[in-house]
């Protein structure tokens, strides 16, 4: 570590030496989490310093980097035995339980470092690079890349590691090949093909992709690995003025049942500024009754091998400009099978030109073992973003 | 949450006040013009076929608080194609916006998520990174004819100019934000000096003012380097200043795509 932080002090002082061909910024980011749980506060800080660099200095050759370094505090370790319902996590032998410990541990790491090389109607991006897939606000069916907190969605993803390539044959018809070595062999790696169409005031995207698959058995703690083949299709556009889209995914697997999603939403904006969106999930992978749900169902969520524990879920959202400088909202998380719900209120305050506040709470409201239970805690943050 | 992302992405895209307001070419004005035919000549010269310019937007709240945005904006087909690209502050720096097809479909892109996102019609109304400008006020070349009846009044003085005016109507069937427009055209430079937007569901209401002024003569079209909307409801004033801007200029069409917005 000691190595990779002494090579960005050198590359960020010898990019300040040639500062007119290249870009420092990025964002300074502390949070301070609270949580009450099981009759107990806690408090979980921490402080978040993403830098970035960029350059275009050389024709047609974008080159850019970005460091994170995330520093915690407080209450950093957890079982997430603690948060399933008792029925499940009593059948944990107490030998087994600290296999269910997680930290949030200091951490340093390169982000993304890529290279776009790009030409008029032609693109390639080598290197570690942000991906994102799908037309979905609260979830994306169709990204294999990436899954979303529906707590706070529009929160940046991670890098991955591909080589992809932008081809726009005409203004409203683009093509984009993918290719990301996420396994050791190539046949599994992650290969994605997506054409997107413009038709009249609609974007119609179709893809196909090849990746592994990932699903893990927690009682034995023994992950299974198998090739997926997905076909998918997203659309956004708008009916009489109303913003309307979907998207789907069809996954063939290697050895298990295929499985599938979809997505429809929807969102309008009052002329007084008053914002509102619908989203309703379908996950093939969820369970449609909570009292079936078992320890897979809850560890594949928390470690992102399936986007929800439900089957079905509706997503809403409503913000609203307060002032020029000031928007509130909320967005409520409902489990449809079995009616759990989480609501997250927000508020964010631009303090500065650029500080931005952000307060968002979460509220659980569910009964005892369903996705959204009371029993997983009341909890809040208050984030500040300093750019520079 | 990037709330910005949700409902009307943190845009701050103003490329189209070159659309709507901006670069006027010098015409030989003719005292027995009909308001249709200054509207449509003005629009005609609003709109040049290409061009390119840095800008400034600085908004003041109703308490004094200031934001300044600077950005880039490029237009091509008479400002039915726009594109603008954030520049500062560091908070927005790399978002940008896509405007086709005079500004019915829109298109942002966040650098920080590498997501564009397409809005529907809605969000046109709605204002711009929190400015007195709506999408609609910036994006949309022709409104002014498309969307309302025009009436010629009596000439009068307007910024020390001698100016036309004309009362806009909006039309029977129109979605247009603005129930009736009231311009102030200069006589001899066809440039608008200014024009009060009337509330859309209270014609007798004015809503917002805007004011043009410091116009200069580029690559052959006069060219108003500070415009300021005055929001008379809510007591915030936006202005909006060229720092520079050519007409002059060959613009690629892939610019106007989604990967010109990523460049």
């Amino acid at each position: 570590m000691k190595n990779m932080i002494l090579t960005f002090i050198v590359l960020l002082l010898s990019t300040t030496a040639y500062a007119q061909v290249a870009d420092i910024f990025g964002y300074y980011e502390p949070q301070y989490n609270g949580i009450y749980f099981k009759d107990h506060y806690y408090q979980l800080l921490s402080n978040k310093l993403r830098v970035d660099l960029k350059s275009s200095a050389i024709a047609h050759t974008e080159i850019g980097a970005d460091i994170i370094f995330l520093l915690y505090h407080g209450k950093t370790d957890w079982n997430i035995l603690d948060f399933l319902p008792e029925v499940i996590s009593s059948t944990i032998p107490p030998e087994l339980q600290e296999l269910y410990e997680f930290a949030y541990d200091d951490t340093f790491y390169l982000d993304n470092v890529y290279a776009r090389f790009a030409f008029d109607r032609l693109a390639f991006t080598l290197g570690k690079q942000q991906l994102s897939l799908g037309t979905g606000y609260f979830t994306n069916p169709t990204d294999i890349f990436n899954t979303k907190d529906a707590l706070d969605p529009t929160y940046e993803q991670p890098g991955h590691n591909g080589l992809r390539i932008d081809f726009l044959p005409t203004n409203r018809l683009s093509i984009m090949a993918l290719y990301s070595p996420i396994s050791a062999d190539f046949r599994n790696s992650g290969m994605l093909l997506r054409t997107k169409l413009g038709l009249g005031h609609f974007d119609l995207s179709l893809l196909v992709s090849q990746s592994q698959y990932t699903i893990t058995d927690f009682y034995t703690f023994e992950a299974k690995e198998q090739r997926r083949r997905m076909l998918g299709a997203d659309i956004v556009g708008e009916i009489v003025g109303v913003g309307v889209w979907a998207e789907g995914m069809y996954s063939f697997l290697e050895e298990d049942d295929d499985l599938y999603e979809f997505l429809l939403g929807t969102d309008y904006t009052f002329e007084n500024g008053l914002y509102t969106m619908l989203e309703y999930h379908h996950n093939s992978l969820g369970e449609s009754n909570h009292e079936n749900y078992d320890l897979n169902d809850w560890m594949r969520f928390f470690v992102g091998e399936t986007k929800t524990i439900p089957r079905d879920q509706a997503y809403g959202l409503v913000t609203y400009p307060l002032t020029d400088m000031l928007i509130i909202g909320t967005s409520i998380i409902v489990g449809v099978s079995e009616w759990s719900t989480a609501v997250v209120p927000m508020i964010q305050y631009s303090l500065f030109q650029n500080v931005e506040l952000t307060l968002m709470g979460n509220i659980y409201i569910g009964e005892e073992g369903t996705a959204y239970s009371s029993k997983l805690g009341n909890g809040a943050f208050l984030r500040a973003v300093i750019y520079f | 949450m990037n709330r910005n992302e949700a409902s009307k992405p943190s845009i701050m895209l103003f490329c189209v006040l070159l659309a709507t307001l901006l670069p006027v070419a010098q015409l030989n004005a003719e005292d027995n013009m009909t308001a249709d035919e200054i509207l449509r000549t003005l629009t005609e010269t609003m709109n040049p076929e290409q061009s390119r310019g840095i800008m400034t937007m600085t908004i003041v709240t109703s308490t004094g608080q200031q934001r300044t945005f600077k950005y880039e904006t490029f237009s091509k087909g008479q400002g039915q194609k726009s594109l603008m690209k954030y520049l500062e502050p560091n908070r927005v720096k790399g978002q940008t916006i896509l405007m086709l097809n005079d500004a019915n479909d829109i298109w942002t892109y966040f650098p920080k998520t590498k997501r564009i996102r397409k809005l529907a019609t809605h969000a046109k109304k709605q204002k711009v990174e929190g400015s007195d400008f709506s999408y609609e006020d910036m994006g949309a070349s022709n409104t002014f004819i498309e969307e309302y009846d025009a009436v010629r009044l009596k000439d009068e003085n307007k910024e020390g100019r001698l100016c036309y005016k004309m009362e806009l109507t909006r039309k029977p069937k129109s979605t247009a934000g603005y129930s009736r427009v009231v311009m102030w055209a200069d006589k001899e430079q066809f440039v608008p000096l200014a024009i009060d937007y009337y509330h859309d569901d209270d014609p007798a209401l004015c809503e917002k003012q805007l004011i043009c002024k410091d116009v200069r003569l580029i690559d052959k079209i006069y060219t108003p380097f500070k415009c300021i909307m005055y929001n008379r409801l809510d007591n915030t004033q936006t202005s909006i200043e060229i720092i520079e801007v050519k007409y002059d200029v060959d613009l690629p069409d892939d610019l106007f795509t989604e990967m010109g917005m990523q460049r």
